[in-house]
């Protein structure tokens, strides 16, 4: 059928557009090929057209009006095939579902194509609908369900296939216990912040009283009254919410290590101390307010930086639970999913084509193609048939293979890789933070400067000599140079994940500022993992026909041809019949064409005289061949290859910009990725093929140890690299295992975002450089105001709030990604 | 000026309520989803104006 907008072509040279109709699910223009002319209702996809029909028999079609009244996303729906039954495996079950406190059962979700208030309306109306549920929230922001239910009336599966069908695939997230203490430790430090910010207000009121001349005032009383007053509120904000610092600088000074927390914990404690003893002498000066003030800004900052860190995990274990963790297991009353960890050594898996190999194990029917290239880096895809070994973690590409599993979850090659992953997390040097480096110069700076004060004054009176020392430890109270690091950071990484970048922490944002070497991976990194036409050789007018015969093939050479190859409709193509492994032939305008394996297209003949260099030159450079040949004569020779992304050069010039040294380091043939660096114009120090996983690890661990090394990979092969190296960068389309391991998850295709993020981590370190300056330059001004003896509590409560406004302001004005 | 002496105690007594009411609002996850909350309240608006337009067909 000929699209409609093609009928309009006006011979004028004027072309009109007939608008495509609007999906009536989803409002998308519905492709030419699905529009049936008489129907009422048109839609894009089979999924929009089940989940319209789903919404109206189970009377929930007011979900387009709520959509519309809030403005929600209009896209096309999500639909798999998935059974869940392995939402009702006992072992499963034991990881995820809690038991609530009157018997019921409470668990949680993960859901994919939740985008809008709408999609939390019928979520939330679906669940209602289904026996056995009591409760069922949506929480939009972390895209997650918050299911409670009477275990003995709802099956788990039901539910999920249900929520499936309406367009939400589900997925269960194995590590949500250590997601719940989390959300328990951000409870209690905002519960902290908020009794500190209670007590700041009061104190602060109850100064601004002593400031503005109680003083002075002729009730001694009440001046008193005021002062144990302050010290009451003060007491908890001190000695509760600012044990977070106490406990952390304890630790640090234990351990011998620089920490930011010292110099914050010794201003706190002195000005408390001494506040408390002025107090019950009642004379002498009070710092509650600043020290109020100064817990409330601190635990601010802390708070911002954990929830923003915590944003980032959230997202990155989001994607991590998209990852299949089911496979179809056959049993003796038929197929059922099992998890995957629970597929015991011998049963026979059924994987179709496009989905992961969940086991290790031997190939029992079907013969299909694989993409190996997340496992071993190669680029070429694999073939397989029966009795062969396969690997959990490759792709199958082409058709349906039933596996006899040899060994599952933690067993398998990715399993122990991963497994040798924690080994490597160990290996990754720890080093002191600038924060933290620039602390431990303060505190002997500011005790010194104490001492120097104290023998200053001494001679002139013992009590303005303490009481100066005191108002200069108060004041350099680093609270500023404090917040400098997390709000910086924090802006940072809320702005680099509306980029598409996913950062884990804040420590690799420094790390990255600071990186000398940049060490790539070749498959699915510099390339595109996906095959491409690399050169042709013999009658260019064959290219249609190969594109039409290829377009009925599924084996990836076949799709690339058809993809890559000009595509004319006039070319008649009939019966096309595929041998696996070899090639496909068909009858192309009349005559007989083969495409395929040298072997496949020339029978025992050798390739012609024309194409001997062509393909001398191709094998070279590790491409490999396909011919075409008309009538049982070699007409023309072609050579695919996995094609560099198109931004790669681009990105690699701008980061060698940046003076940075790169490095490739590859699981493929050392010709291949000598090849791939020669089109890149070799921009690489070091260009290394055929390294193992292992290897690959040992070698950034090496270089990890000289200097800050950046590596960017996306298979199971590299992630132990990742995990080595002193930040590891994870591409989009990555596997589960590099994703897990990798500090920085890029959510976009391409090179492009390595740009960024490189040049956003050197401004967020010059922002967090410049706040630091800022704040030790206020520092200096109380400090010499202090050991002159002209510094008041009135001027150390203006002095420090300002400096930590000049903070806050440096850091989320600052342009970083 | 003596009154301050009942009403200082009063403000910080007070306060403390208030603390303690925020206390259990975080203890209670009141903090945890800012976002959902305010769409929901538009959802029951739906509802109600469905409801409602029924009503006067019946």
């Amino acid at each position: 059928m000929s699209a409609p907008a093609e009928r309009w072509n006006e011979p004028s040279g004027v072309r009109l557009h007939l608008p495509l109709p609007a999906c009536a699910h989803c409002g998308l223009e519905v492709p030419a090929g699905r529009i049936e002319p008489d129907a009422a209702r048109q839609f894009c996809c089979d999924g929009c057209s089940t989940v319209f029909a789903l919404l109206r028999s189970s009377e929930l079609e007011d979900y387009y009006q709520v959509r519309d009244r809030l403005g929600g996303k209009r896209e096309a729906a999500i639909v798999t095939q998935r059974t869940y039954e392995d939402f009702d495996d006992e072992a499963l079950q034991a990881l995820v579902v809690t038991r609530g406190p009157a018997g019921d059962s409470r668990v949680r979700f993960h859901l994919e194509g939740l985008h809008c208030g709408a999609c939390v309306w019928l979520v939330e109306k679906v669940c209602q609908k289904v026996p056995g549920v009591l409760e069922a929230r949506v929480d939009l922001g972390r895209q997650q369900l918050s299911l409670v239910y009477t275990a003995e009336a709802l099956k788990l599966s039901t539910l999920a296939k249900r929520l499936d069908r309406f367009g939400y695939p589900c997925h269960v997230n194995v590590g949500d216990p250590a997601d719940s203490a989390a959300r328990e430790q951000d409870k209690k430090l905002l519960i902290r912040m908020g009794v500190a910010a209670a007590a700041a207000g009061n104190a602060m009121l109850m100064a601004f009283a002593l400031y503005s001349g109680l003083a002075q005032g002729v009730d001694r009383e009440i001046w008193t009254l005021f002062r144990w007053g302050s010290l009451l509120v003060t007491v908890p904000a001190v000695l509760w919410c600012g044990s977070v610092f106490f406990q952390r600088a304890w630790m640090a000074l234990r351990a011998r290590t620089p920490h930011m927390d010292i110099p914050i914990s010794l201003g706190i404690l002195a000005g408390f101390i001494w506040g408390a003893v002025n107090t019950v002498r009642g004379s002498g000066e009070i710092y509650f307010d600043t020290l109020g003030v100064l817990t409330f800004l601190l635990l601010v900052g802390r708070y911002i930086q954990q929830r923003s860190q915590r944003r980032s995990l959230d997202d990155a274990a989001l994607l991590q639970s998209l990852a299949p963790s089911s496979a179809r297991v056959e049993t003796e009353t038929g197929t059922r999913e099992l998890p995957i960890g629970a597929i015991p050594v011998g049963a026979v898996v059924v994987v179709q084509a496009g989905e992961v190999l969940p086991v290790d194990g031997v190939v029992l029917t079907g013969s299909s193609t694989l993409n190996v290239a997340l496992l071993t880096g190669e680029s070429m895809p694999e073939e397989v048939g029966e009795g062969q070994n396969v690997f959990a973690g490759t792709l199958n590409l082409q058709s349906e293979l039933r596996i006899c599993a040899s060994a599952s979850g933690q067993s398998t090659r990715v399993g122990q890789l991963v497994k040798s992953l924690e080994h490597s997390a160990l290996l990754r040097p720890k080093i002191a933070l600038l924060a933290d480096r620039v602390a431990a110069y303060f505190v002997v700076l500011v005790t010194a400067l104490a001492a120097f004060t104290v023998w200053l004054w001494w001679s002139t009176s013992p009590e303005r000599a303490v009481e100066n020392a005191i108002a200069l430890l108060v004041v350099s109270c680093p609270c500023a140079l404090a917040m400098a690091t997390p709000l910086a950071i924090s802006s940072a990484l809320g702005r680099a994940a509306r980029a598409g970048i996913l950062i884990k922490s804040g420590e690799a944002v420094e790390r990255l500022a600071q990186a000398e070497e940049v060490v790539f991976d070749k498959t699915g990194t510099l390339t595109g993992g996906q095959l491409g036409l690399a050169g042709w050789c013999g009658d260019e007018s064959l290219k249609t026909w190969v594109q039409a015969l290829e377009a009925h093939s599924t084996h990836p050479v076949g799709r690339a041809l058809a993809a890559h190859l000009p595509r004319d409709p006039d070319v008649q193509v009939c019966d096309a019949k595929a041998t696996l492994g070899s090639g496909i032939e068909g009858t192309v305008n009349g005559r007989n064409v083969r495409v395929g394996k040298l072997t496949f297209a020339l029978g025992n003949a050798g390739l012609p005289e024309f194409a001997l260099n062509f393909a001398e030159a191709s094998r070279r450079l590790g491409r490999s061949l396909v011919a075409v040949s008309v009538d049982g004569a070699v007409a023309a020779v072609a050579s695919l290859e996995d094609p560099l992304r198109k931004d790669a050069q681009d990105c690699l010039t701008k980061l060698q910009g940046f003076g940075l040294k790169l490095a490739v380091l590859s699981g493929d043939q050392q010709s291949v990725v000598q090849s791939v660096a020669q089109a890149l114009g070799n921009p690489f120090a070091d260009v290394r093929g055929e390294v193992s996983p292992e290897g690959k690890r040992d070698a950034l661990a090496l270089r990890a140890s000289g200097g800050h090394v950046v590596m960017v990979g996306d298979g199971v092969n590299d992630a132990g690299a990742l995990a080595a190296a002193s930040v590891g960068v994870a591409v989009h389309g990555g596997a589960e295992a590099s994703l897990k391991v990798a500090d920085v998850y890029v959510t976009k295709e391409g090179l492009g975002p390595l740009v960024q993020l490189f040049r956003g981590a050197r401004r967020t370190l010059a922002v967090i450089r410049r706040g630091m300056a800022f704040s030790l330059f206020y520092n200096a001004i109380s400090i010499v105001l202090a050991m002159t003896g002209h510094l008041n509590p009135l001027i150390a409560a203006i002095l420090m709030p300002l400096s930590s406004i000049t903070v806050i302001f440096n850091a989320y004005r600052s342009r970083t990604f | 000026m003596s009154v301050l002496f009942v009403l200082l105690p009063l403000g910080i007594l007070l306060s403390a309520g208030a603390t303690v009411a925020y206390i259990w609002a975080v203890k209670r996850g009141q903090f945890d989803d800012t976002q959902t909350p305010a769409l929901r309240i538009l959802m029951d608006d739906e509802e109600h104006r469905r409801a409602a337009t029924t009503d006067v067909k019946d």
